[in-house]
């Protein structure tokens, strides 16, 4: 069965590897937005999704990354690619302090106490006007070269980013990491009395997809040349990888990159259609979504597609 | 005498963020929601203070009882034919429910209102009590009463009333509030109703204060949402303690810090009420007990 889904992922890349030689421009654009996306979602699957802690700020790493990334490279003027070890170690330090008091609190709390954290850090590059650039923004050195060709790398960057994501979370999810988290989503006090030693696995899985979402910040950061901060700590990005996380199911390792390509998809032709008001549509999408596929579009449609199915989870979180 | 006039001014500011708070302390405490949508409702009071305003010359304050009852309405059908339909699912399917609703609501604003920062100022914005060295505009002193008078007529209401006591009740154990004859479906859309209707009446009060634009909606969520951790969850004098509390050291660090820091102050001080005591400062286990 592994070896079969293995196989069909495997196709999957390689068309996404040959795709680049034969689409346009625009949509090499829409698809490099669409790994990043996956791959966002992917990394921070790993602290929502298996281990059920609903991290809504998790794009304060993106955010952290980004500016790592900007930063080192304007500042100390670092290579591109050596860079990037730093923005997943400053997500990793980030998470792993902020994760002791942090992740005690649950549900709400966790969730709402990661936006306040989001919205701290936010403030905080806001104001360091000497290093970050403040409110003015960040402009990075633009790559040299072809358009063609930095298309083409950003495409391939952010590919290699989302496989990566995907191995990590795959790794994560076989060995003992893995089962220990899924024993703290289902109850976390059997897990501690089964001798799991939670908050370390907690602040572990925090950290790990801290360091992805790093990764992608920084990679979005050169591919943009300018960050500013409210470019990189953006509350609706949140939202979005939540919303894919739930479309793709969040306690499976592909689920939440199917979802990105889903939602990102069908968003940019919204986009592309009816511009003025694809704000409005977003938020009807993420409505509708919760609403009759609360458990993941392939959990639901497990057996083949019917309404009923869609109705049938209405009628089961019903007052 | 510089810090008694901030400590004026902070109480003041205190007054209108208890208001925001206590519709969004209530609808979290007995319904479980944390309303992400709540600063776009109050928003859209906001803006019917400033259309009736701005076509009907009528005083802002006559337009309250319109901004609450109309946001009141529109909470009562949000939750009995919306949000009542996924009230089981896991906590933060609620969560991101009110978020699609909060961008829903704010790209509307922005597609039908503009962008644009509007406000409301009548004849007599300028003027203001003079006591020694503090100046206290009328506006704002009109509001900070207002916020009061409403805080305490909904505890009342919570306290002595049959619908209010059934609030109550549902909150602390919605089993046994059935097996009594209530319907929760019912208390859940009048509870988010009054959150809501209490939102519409702040945006239309803070139309009065200040300029507005959809863009600070979020703004508006989150301090609602300090308010109620600082109080305690689902408790009116909490929202009253925690408002008063957030205005004071809001401009108090604005003061003191710097004003671009206030935000960045203001979420240190949830994160570390969050580690020191989740339960609030007047939070007792049986209100704001999580449920999961």
């Amino acid at each position: 069965m592994l070896i079969k889904k293995l196989f069909l992922f495997l196709i999957f890349l390689l068309i996404l590897v040959f795709l680049p030689f034969v689409i346009s421009g625009y949509w090499l654009r829409v698809l490099t937005q669409t790994f990043l996306f996956a791959a966002i979602a992917t990394g921070s699957n790993i602290i929502i999704g298996y281990t059920g802690y609903p991290a809504f700020g998790n794009i304060a790493f993106f955010g952290v990354g980004a500016y790592v990334t900007g930063v080192l490279m304007t500042k100390y003027e670092m290579g591109f690619l050596a860079t990037l070890p730093f923005s997943a170690l400053a997500g990793i330090i980030l998470a792993s302090i902020l994760g002791i008091p942090i992740l005690r609190l649950k549900g709400h709390y966790f969730a709402i106490a990661t936006v306040g954290i989001m919205e701290t850090i936010r403030e905080l590059v806001d104001n360091m006007t000497e290093l970050t650039g403040g409110g003015l923004g960040l402009t990075l050195p633009i790559m040299q070269g072809e358009p063609e060709f930095i298309y083409k790398y950003f495409y391939f960057a952010m590919l290699i980013c989302l496989v990566f994501a995907l191995l990590i979370s795959f790794v994560v999810s076989k060995i003992k990491l893995g089962y220990a988290l899924k024993a703290i989503r289902v109850d976390e006090d059997a897990a501690s009395v089964m001798g799991i030693n939670t908050p370390l696995y907690k602040t572990a899985a925090w950290a790990v997809s801290a360091a992805i979402v790093g990764v992608c910040g920084g990679i979005y950061a050169y591919w943009l040349s300018y960050i500013d901060p409210h470019t990189v700590f953006v509350g609706t990005y949140s939202v979005k990888m939540f919303a894919m996380i739930l479309l793709g199911g969040g306690t499976t390792v592909i689920g939440p990159m199917l979802g990105a390509f889903i939602l990102e998809l069908i968003s940019e032709v919204v986009w592309s259609k009816f511009i003025a008001i694809h704000g409005m549509v977003l938020g009807l999408l993420i409505i509708f979504i919760i609403l009759f596929l609360p458990k993941g579009l392939f959990e639901t449609f497990k057996g083949g597609f019917s309404f009923k199915k869609l109705f049938s989870n209405l009628r089961e979180n019903k007052l | 005498m510089i810090i008694l006039q901030i400590l004026v001014n902070g109480f003041l500011l205190g007054g209108f963020y208890t208001l925001i708070g206590v519709g969004f302390t209530l609808v979290w405490g007995v319904t479980n929601i944390i309303n992400l949508a709540h600063g776009a409702i109050a928003l859209l009071g906001a803006y019917i203070t400033y259309f009736i305003f701005q076509y009907w010359h009528l005083d802002p304050f006559v337009t309250l009882p319109v901004s609450f009852l109309s946001m009141f309405l529109f909470g009562y059908v949000l939750q009995r034919y919306l949000m009542n339909l996924v009230v089981k699912a896991q906590i933060f399917m609620l969560l991101i429910l009110t978020f699609g609703l909060e961008i829903f609501l704010v790209n509307f604003m922005t597609t039908f209102f503009s962008a644009d920062f509007k406000s409301v100022t009548p004849d007599y914005a300028g003027s203001s009590l003079v006591l020694g060295d503090i100046v206290i505009p009328y506006i704002r002193l009109g509001v900070f009463a207002i916020c009061v008078i409403v805080t305490l007529l909904m505890s009342f209401f919570l306290d002595r009333t049959w619908t209010g006591k059934a609030i109550k009740a549902t909150s602390l154990d919605i089993e046994a509030a059935m097996m009594s004859g209530i319907n929760p479906a019912k208390i859940y859309a009048l509870t988010f109703a009054f959150g809501s209707g209490l939102a519409g009446l702040s945006g239309s009060l803070l139309s009065l204060t200040q300029a507005f634009s959809p863009n600070i909606a979020g703004g508006l969520t989150l301090r609602a949402f300090i308010v109620s951790i600082l109080g305690g969850l689902g408790r009116i004098e909490g929202a009253f303690l925690g408002g008063l509390v957030l205005g004071v050291v809001e401009t108090m660090s604005s003061y003191v810090i710097g004003e671009s820091y206030k935000n960045a102050i203001a979420f240190g001080l949830m994160v570390l009420m969050l580690i020191i005591k989740p339960s609030g400062l007047l939070g007792r286990k049986y209100y704001a007990e999580v449920k999961h």
